[in-house]
């Protein structure tokens, strides 16, 4: 009587297995159109060998706070463990303190904390700051609140991923899509334009995960056709998670050529995962932002490159546009922050040290 | 009439829930293994084991740790974010101080037992719910390790080169000195459990904690004795994360724990405290990596592994109760 | 050399809401069974816990052996020389039978335990004393007899000069209680002194040589045993006489038949069982412990659930397969180890009493009345005469005697009408009994059925109409109050199956209830 039960489990538990698998081959989680982030200034030249691609928009950052003086900004961004995190902090806050204003900075543990952000959001609205910069983990997540700035007279900067919504009055972000499509570009160069390629990156609801993913994606699939994404997994931006998936892709696949990992966690699980396999050098690997151990592994040729963006400029940038919407000055949709592709020829240009961190 | 029930207690005692529940884990392993073998055509590899067994080595030192906590009845769910206090020790005395490794290392340990005390202080004599006193200390361990760090992340590659290299060197069967590290814990483990007195009063603590009270058995000790030991192999497992990716990461572990729970409710570590072994835990650790890593070497969809995951873990602690009910 | 071993002076301790003992004293010379006397609540326990270390008193002094001793801890008794058996079975479950025993004192080699020298230890402990048990056995997988053995070879295992067993003989059998008094005797021929709590005052005749009564949690007297009459001490304990309340039969036997079963199996505990149970009646369910007595009743309340058999309610076959549907049919069960299985002890006496009747406490919604169940409650408590400080008093600081009193209140506010008693005056004193006894009559002669097993043959004897009696799994035998007499049910109690078949008188016996 006990065995039926136990066969039944193991039964049933199997048949959805299956199941899941057949779900996971038949759509390889379907690319959205690309989210509503308009690209702005210059296109992603993939003519441009190397060197800095994506120049900021033509934004004017304030020199002076005016009626910002003495309020207060707060910032709620999407975490503060990486190095990322906390190099948009300082720029936010050094140009805070350069222009007179008090910048708050807050984030959640870890960019799968969604309702944590929300609390924070929450906080500081009712806190009534001059101004918001706001970095969604889940846009649609947060509309009730923004509607809520909005009643208030809030002014809400959008950051980073930005927020899918029409509420914010501008968005400082990175061009993720056409970094991502640059990337692409870049790997498919360096593996000869075609074969098997994988992504491990950090999620699939956060503006972020959604645009770098799709960009490569899209990228790849108009103008590289002979190049095949065999997998896409998820990692939380987790070492260890991203490692352990990199690792299972490449015993599925032993003739994959390239992995794209799409924030630094990623990378850095790709890269451990690429060195306990004895792979390095075998498989190109192209990552994201910076942080020591990418930077260490692009000098020794582990990684290839990488899409680094300007987080100090986009702390920075988001301070100015908050003063300048205090002010009453009208703002461009985005304001693009620029991003650069650098490798082991370019790391030590001025230009590229000036935006990366450890 | 009394000789005959005395021996079939005893068949009893062998026919018990404890060893069916680790031959059911056992089998449920094996099944795993065919069956993703049979799936995923690339899953039966020597280097697919091997990545089964890496992925394994910290869960498997938490659950092993965490299974002593269990069988007194309590829980610990700072042993995830515990890590990262570890690792970020390690990190300030191996590079922020310049200290040698071994030094290092020490500190890690050192760390995750002081935790550890302080959970069993908390639990013991204060008789704070085990639950409670550990989530305060998660949240504490966590902070304490970004405090520490600054945030920042605390790279070993330059300054410690052999770290890495020591513990991910593969000189014996191809497979990482971690899981060496991990089984070298259990085998330590098993022999706490089983051969010592400190053993035998987990298991006492966990059956009748008055009755054990009542026998002159000095409770409060033991117990916080239990969470040390614990707090040391978290130690261990912070280090063990740290080598792999030759950093300190100062928000790691989260949710961690959650795995180790798991590994040792499906290995036949009973949440009412009481019962459970290394044997079965270490069973549980690996029925987890191995169902991860089939999934997604299978190309499961993310969304997908949680769901599967979550199941089994139900699944096992169902079949955990279902047998101790027709026992009773 | 008659110096005292024990010498417990002014001895007071006091709890929230209760003052167990004021000015208490206790003597024990060496080489004497001291029996120690008194109604639910006198303070007995509680005088003893207090020697054995469990309860730090609040006043009073504390002599061993002519010396004044502080006995802070469970240990320091130990050391001390004075091992207690408790009332309530305090073993780990999980842990086998040596390693119970020998918790806190394993033998070591080196700094690993060895299994081995304490299973042996233990095989000798028991060939010293003549136990029949299995060291390696797990304790979880005893029946409560060998279990209450196990206690008390843990205690003896100590070589302590003092021995305090509080009800030591609850849970064994005649032969068991034989083996035991051999036990006491050759203990006290050793020097040791042994004080022995227990309600059943025939035993403590055979066994003591100086008794002492305490009541309300007061020294009331001490006698020696030669000379004193169970009368007189019942009389001191409780202040007044009881009456020997003489077996009550109605005139005329209800024939309805309320319930009956018909081939019950489970397992080797429960075979074949098959009886009849009338209105207004009270059945008496005798035999040896371990005769299934308990199962079948778990089994027919759907606690455990049966292989196979029916059940009639009434005339009609129903299906009980939890024991919510069992009290849907109104079918009660009151478990022999009330304070796990019949009582929320934390809880208060209100509560309790409702337990099993919330529904009709309760609007729709699930709110529940606290009107209605505190006027429940005080008239249970008070149609009852259950002794505690108030409805909102937490039960588990009641005696023995109430806490069973507040169990039956649950049943008969969820509106039962067949009630199973299993062992219901367990652990109770003698004025509570005559009062449980009391309770009972009322309860068959307003309609209400009964089903009593007890392992007291005298109150088996007294209460009951009919007498079932079974030996390993089988009814053996049916007896009428008219024609039962404690050897007959011996007989039927002891009755193997080989030895039915054999000898035709004794089947003649049996009743139809066996079928």
């Amino acid at each position: 009587m006990k065995l039926t039960r136990i066969t039944g489990l193991a039964a049933g538990s199997m048949a959805l297995v299956l199941v899941a698998s057949a779900c996971s081959s038949s759509a390889t989680t379907a690319p959205s159109a690309a989210a509503g982030a308009p690209a702005s200034a210059a296109a992603p030249a993939s003519a441009a060998a190397s060197g800095a691609v994506g120049a900021a928009s033509a934004y004017v950052p304030p020199t002076d706070a005016g009626a910002a003086k003495g309020k207060t900004i707060a910032i709620i961004s999407k975490g503060e463990q990486h190095a990322f995190w906390q190099a948009v902090k300082k720029g936010a806050l050094d140009e805070a303190a350069k222009l007179g204003v008090t910048a708050t900075y807050q984030g959640p543990a870890d960019e799968t904390k969604v309702n944590d952000q929300l609390n924070m959001l929450q906080t500081a609205i009712s806190n009534n700051p001059a101004a918001v910069c706001f970095a969604a983990l889940d846009s649609k997540a947060a509309g009730d609140l923004l509607n809520q700035a909005q009643s208030k007279n809030i002014p809400v900067i959008g950051f980073d991923s930005g927020v899918d919504s029409t509420i914010p009055v501008t968005t400082v972000a990175t061009d993720n899509i056409a970094a991502a499509g640059l990337e692409a570009d870049k790997l498919a160069a360096m593996i000869g334009d075609s074969g098997k390629v994988a992504i491990v990156i950090h999620d699939q609801t956060s503006q972020t995960g959604i645009t770098r993913r799709d960009g490569f994606v899209n990228e790849m699939k108009a103008k590289h056709p002979n190049i095949q994404i065999v997998s896409i997994q998820y990692g939380a931006g987790d070492h260890q998670k991203s490692a352990d998936l990199a690792k299972g892709i490449m015993t599925a696949n032993p003739d994959l050529k390239g992995f794209f990992g799409g924030n630094e966690g990623s990378i850095d699980g790709v890269l451990d995962a690429l060195k306990e396999t004895g792979n390095t050098g075998k498989i190109v690997a192209v990552g994201y932002d910076s942080g020591q151990q990418q930077l260490d592994a692009i000098n020794s040729g582990a990684e290839s490159g990488a899409i680094t963006q300007n987080p100090i400029g986009i702390g920075a940038k988001c301070v100015d546009a908050a003063i300048d919407a205090v002010n009453g000055k009208t703002l461009p949709k985005t304001i693009d922050t620029g991003f650069y592709w650098f490798d082991k020829t370019n790391i030590n240009d001025p230009q590229i040290q000036a935006v990366l961190y450890k | 009439m009394q000789t005959a029930t005395a021996s079939t207690s005893r068949i009893r005692t062998l026919a018990s829930g404890e060893y069916v529940q680790r031959l059911l884990a056992l089998g449920a392993l094996i099944i795993l293994l065919v069956f993703f073998s049979i799936i995923a055509p690339h899953f039966a590899s020597l280097e697919n084991y091997r990545n089964i067994l890496t992925a394994t080595a910290s869960n498997g030192l938490l659950a092993t740790g965490v299974t002593f906590v269990i069988i007194t009845g309590g829980i610990d769910l700072s042993i995830g974010t515990g890590t990262a206090f570890a690792s970020v020790a390690l990190g300030i005395v191996a590079v922020n101080l310049g200290l040698p490794l071994w030094l290092g290392l020490i500190a890690g340990l050192v760390a995750g037992g002081v935790v550890g005390l302080i959970n069993g202080a908390l639990i013991a004599k204060l008789k704070l719910p085990p639950f409670i006193a550990t989530l305060g200390m998660m949240y504490v361990t966590i902070g304490m390790a970004q405090v520490l760090s600054d945030v920042h992340p605390i790279y070993f590659t330059d300054p410690q080169p052999a770290f890495n290299g020591f513990f991910m060197g593969n000189p014996v069967a191809g497979i990482p000195n971690t899981v060496w590290v991990m089984f070298g814990g259990a085998i330590v483990a098993w022999i706490l459990l089983n051969k010592t007195v400190f053993g035998r009063y987990t298991f006492a603590l966990g059956s009748n904690e008055e009755a054990a009270r009542l026998s002159g058995v000095n409770v409060d000790r033991w117990k916080a004795l239990v969470y040390v030991v614990c707090g040391v192999f978290v130690g261990l497992a912070g280090i063990v994360l740290s080598a792999r990716s030759s950093s300190a990461q100062p928000s790691q572990g989260q949710g961690y724990e959650l795995d180790a729970i798991a590994a040792a409710v499906i290995g036949g570590t009973s949440l009412a405290g009481g019962e459970g072994s290394i044997v079965g835990t270490m069973i549980g650790a690996f029925l987890i990596s191995t169902l991860r890593t089939g999934l997604s070497v299978d190309n499961v969809p993310q969304q997908w592994q949680y769901v599967i995951t979550g199941l089994v873990v139900i699944g096992a602690v169902w079949l955990d109760i279902q047998r101790r009910r027709s026992r009773a | 050399m008659s110096e005292l071993l024990v010498e417990m002076t002014g001895i007071s301790k006091s709890f929230p809401g209760v003052h167990a003992l004021e000015d208490a004293r206790f003597e024990l010379l060496p080489g004497e069974v001291h029996a120690l006397v008194g109604e639910n609540g006198a303070g007995k326990s509680t005088l003893m816990k207090v020697l054995a270390g469990i309860y730090k008193r609040d006043a009073g002094s504390i002599r061993i052996k002519g010396r004044e001793e502080e006995v802070p801890s469970p240990h320091a008794a130990q050391s001390l020389g004075i091992s207690m058996i408790h009332q309530e079975l305090n073993l780990m479950y999980h842990l086998t039978v040596a390693q119970n025993i020998f918790i806190g004192r394993e033998p070591r080699r080196g700094l690993l335990l060895d299994e081995g020298a304490l299973n042996a230890k233990a095989q000798q402990l028991f060939d010293d004393l003549h136990l029949k048990l299995d060291p390696r056995a797990r304790v979880g997988s005893l029946a409560v007899a060998q279990q209450q053995m196990v206690e008390i070879a843990k205690a003896l295992s100590f070589d302590s000069a003092v021995l305090v067993m509080d009800e030591p003989t609850a849970a064994l059998t005649d032969t068991e209680i034989d083996e035991l008094f051999r036990i006491i005797r050759q203990l006290r021929d050793q020097g040791k002194g042994i004080v022995h709590i227990s309600h059943r005052l025939e035993e403590l005749k055979q066994i003591s040589d100086r008794i002492t009564v305490m009541r309300d949690g007061r020294y009331v007297a001490t006698v020696s045993t030669a000379e004193a009459e169970i009368q007189q001490i019942i009389s001191m304990m409780v202040g007044r006489t009881v009456f020997e309340a003489t077996p009550e039969l109605p005139e005329e036997r209800d024939p309805t038949v309320v319930l009956e079963v018909k081939g019950l199996n489970r397992g080797r505990q429960v075979r074949d069982i098959s009886f009849q149970l009338h209105r207004g009646e009270i059945l008496g369910i005798a035999g040896l412990v371990g005769a299934g007595r308990t199962e079948v009743m778990r089994a027919i309340f759907a606690a455990d659930r049966p292989e196979s058999g029916t059940v009639l309610v009434k005339g009609q076959p129903v299906s009980i397969r939890t024991p919510q549907d069992a009290v849907g049919h109104g079918i009660a069960y009151l478990s022999e180890d009330r304070k796990r299985y019949g009582l929320a002890l934390s809880m208060d006496v209100e509560v309790n009493t409702v337990l099993a009747s919330l529904r009709r406490f309760a609007s729709r919604l699930g709110w529940v009345r606290a009107g209605a169940t505190r006027a429940q409650a005080l008239k249970l408590v008070d149609q009852l005469a259950i002794k505690t400080p108030g409805i909102g008093q937490r039960v588990k600081n009641l005696s023995g005697g109430n806490q069973q009193k507040v169990v039956i209140a649950k049943w008969l506010t969820a509106d039962t009408d067949i009630l199973i008693f299993d062992e219901p005056t367990r652990g109770i004193d003698v004025g509570a009994k005559s009062e449980i006894y009391r309770l009972l009559n009322d309860l068959a002669k307003q309609g209400k059925s009964i089903i009593m097993i007890s392992s007291e043959l005298p109150e088996i004897l007294r209460m009951s109409h009919r007498i079932l009696v079974m030996c390993e799994g089988r009814i053996t035998g049916e007896l009428s109050a008219a024609e039962a007499t404690q050897e007959r049910i011996m007989t039927l109690a002891t009755q193997r199956q080989s030895v039915a078949a054999a000898s035709p008188e004794t089947s003649t016996a049996m009743s139809v209830g066996a079928h």
